[in-house]
């Protein structure tokens, strides 16, 4: 099934265009992958550090008010992702290293939807200025740095496992 | 010439470039990216409430955020000689890495005047800021961008 996905997604025109029909496709998705990843990494582990306790002074609930651009950084390299993956998506669907990345991807959603559905994200937001996250905030927070800079890990190491070119 | 080619053929540049560890090539590569994640990740964080996102937050806490940025700065300057290093004769003679080099100097000195005049000096409990905070943030933005784009062009000028 996954290989009748990768065959078909390839024969699309976005397969045809990222494979090197619009020649210059491939490396603007991969530059815009990295300005995604800068916006959907940068509000989030600003809200990581601060729950951890740098940037105290910051009150919780306003800092909350910049993850919508983690959400378009998100989405971008969705985009971007799913285009690259249209291109060559036998590089990426037999290398281990890119289901890791997924894997990883994934828990960091779960996380997310953990802090949301378990009522801590209403604890968090009531913590204001100069006070302390409490405990299970923190833990949410770690999890959340050590799952997305796993995800830039397995994202880095697509090019040194499996049969990438 | 000879400099390069000496720094290429050394043991550290060939250790880089030739091992099989993961530690070499691929593991710099990968810290590069991390240090880009915070260092770049937070200052357009604050580009971005500087411009208006998040309104509600203050400004001046957010100083707090830079010793963690000079880490990041600190660990893509290691990471960046390195892999400096491990093809040096390539990348000296590639212009994306002098167009790179170009907007990482003019980003850390957006930096440097954020940090400086906005941020410590700002009073801004809330709000926009000013136009010339705005103005400093979105040449930052341009900035980061200009480095982001330059670094990935490297991979297609030269041989990397």
């Amino acid at each position: 099934m996954l290989t009748a996905f990768a065959y078909w997604i390839r024969a699309t025109p976005l397969g045809w265009a990222a494979a090197g029909g619009v020649v210059w496709l491939g490396p603007a998705c991969l530059t815009l992958h990295f300005i995604g990843l800068v916006l959907l990494v940068g509000c989030v582990f600003a809200f990581d550090l601060r729950l951890l306790g740098v940037a105290k002074g910051l009150p919780v609930a306003p800092l909350g008010s910049l993850m919508p651009w983690a959400v378009l950084g998100f989405l971008i390299n969705l985009t971007t992702g799913l285009t690259l993956l249209a291109g060559n998506p036998f590089q990426y669907i037999d290398n281990p290293a890119f289901w890791l990345k997924m894997l990883f991807v994934v828990l960091a959603g779960v996380n997310v939807i953990i802090y949301y559905s378990t009522g801590l994200a209403r604890r968090a937001a009531a913590v204001a200025s100069g006070q302390d996250a409490p405990f299970s905030a923190k833990t949410f927070a770690a999890m959340s740095l050590f799952l997305w800079i796993g995800v830039i890990y397995w994202g880095r190491m697509l090019l040194f496992i499996g049969n990438f070119f | 010439m000879e400099l390069l080619a000496a720094l290429e053929n050394s043991a550290f540049g060939a250790w880089v470039r030739e091992s099989p560890s993961p530690w070499a090539y691929p593991g710099v590569l990968f810290l590069h990216t991390v240090g880009l994640s915070f260092l770049v990740g937070l200052s357009v964080a604050i580009d971005l409430r500087l411009l208006g996102a998040a309104r509600r937050l203050p400004v001046p806490p957010l100083a707090r955020f830079y010793p963690v940025m000079w880490m990041g700065f600190g660990l893509n300057a290691l990471s960046g000689v390195a892999l400096f290093a491990a093809n040096a004769t390539t990348r000296a003679t590639n212009p994306a890495f002098y167009f790179k080099m170009g907007f990482v100097t003019l980003a850390m000195i957006a930096l440097l005047m954020i940090r400086r005049s906005v941020v410590r000096q700002s009073t801004l409990g809330a709000g926009l800021g000013t136009l010339s905070d705005r103005v400093l943030a979105v040449a930052s933005l341009v900035c980061w961008t200009g480095v982001i784009t330059s670094g990935r062009l490297m991979a297609y000028f030269g041989q990397g």
